[in-house]
């Protein structure tokens, strides 16, 4: 989206904090709701991330399906579920924990000194020496139902096919 | 760059999710952190997609695939979960030994 400088960088910074705690907010809640509600705020603030990044439609279907529906759904779940059990062991803290801690911290730390030594600007420039001839006018929208219908045909009836099996075998598990 | 900043940020969303995914004894939370997992793959799709894709857009397709089975996953996760919770009166991950026997 084009907006000016100082507003774009106060809300990538707000929106990164946001993305922070509520990342630590869905594993650190001892209350499961609390953590699914912590979850929704995390799903709306990657949606809002979405539109800065110019990707409106996949931003709709970010706020449609992950908080209108995979999120619904996770807490009915946590409703289903019956809460007496939740708080007998919040604070256990194993060996597991720590060594789980550990392997995560150095898979951050390496993924960010790959990010930081890898050079952006070349890929980038490549690139974009190659996009410059085709200079069209039609909006991202529908470029995406272009290749929806074009390239990504058969991808596409596939996912609607293991959707239709997916709810079919919820329904058949989740029945008495 | 905003680039490195949101690759960060996804990187850091991944990590925490397999920490979540590892230690959570609770059967919805671990499907909780599959979600924040699937999400920081998303991100990773649509930052690449603006950045070095901005006219063809086919990250974009490849996110919208993610959610489909994201969706297909959710649906199928808690069905299971409560079907576990129904016969088990527990969704405590390292209590289930629906195998045994």
């Amino acid at each position: 989206m084009d907006l000016p400088g100082p507003i774009h960088d106060f809300l990538l910074v707000f929106l990164g904090s946001v993305l922070i705690l509520g990342g630590i907010g869905v594993v650190l809640f001892t209350n499961p709701i609390y953590s699914a509600f912590s979850l929704g705020l995390v799903l709306v603030c990657i949606s809002l991330f979405y539109i800065l990044l110019n990707s409106y439609f996949v931003a709709a279907a970010q706020l449609l399906i992950y908080v209108g529906a995979i999120n619904v759904l996770i807490i009915f779940a946590v409703m289903f579920m019956n809460g007496s059990e939740y708080y007998k062991d919040f604070n256990l803290w194993t060996v597991g924990d720590g060594v789980t801690l550990l392997v995560c911290t150095s898979i951050l730390v390496l993924l960010m000194s790959t990010i930081t030594d890898t050079s952006w600007y070349g890929i980038i420039w490549t690139t974009r020496s190659n996009q410059i001839i085709e200079q069209d006018l039609i909006s991202n929208s529908q470029q995406i139902g272009i290749h929806l219908s074009t390239d990504f045909f058969l991808p596409f009836e596939f996912i609607s096919i293991i959707l239709l099996a997916a709810l079919i075998g919820a329904i058949a598990v989740a029945r008495q | 760059m905003m680039l490195e900043h949101v690759l960060v940020l996804s990187a850091y969303l991944f990590s925490i999710g397999i920490y979540g995914l590892i230690t959570s004894r609770n059967m919805v939370r671990a499907l909780m952190c599959l979600e924040l997992i699937l999400n920081a793959v998303n991100i990773n799709f649509v930052t690449f997609s603006d950045f070095f894709d901005s006219r063809q857009l086919k990250g974009n397709i490849f996110s919208i695939f993610v959610i489909a089975i994201a969706a297909a996953e959710a649906a199928i996760g808690p069905a299971i979960v409560s079907s576990i919770y129904r016969n088990r009166k527990s969704t405590r991950i390292n209590q289930s030994n629906l195998l045994n026997k």
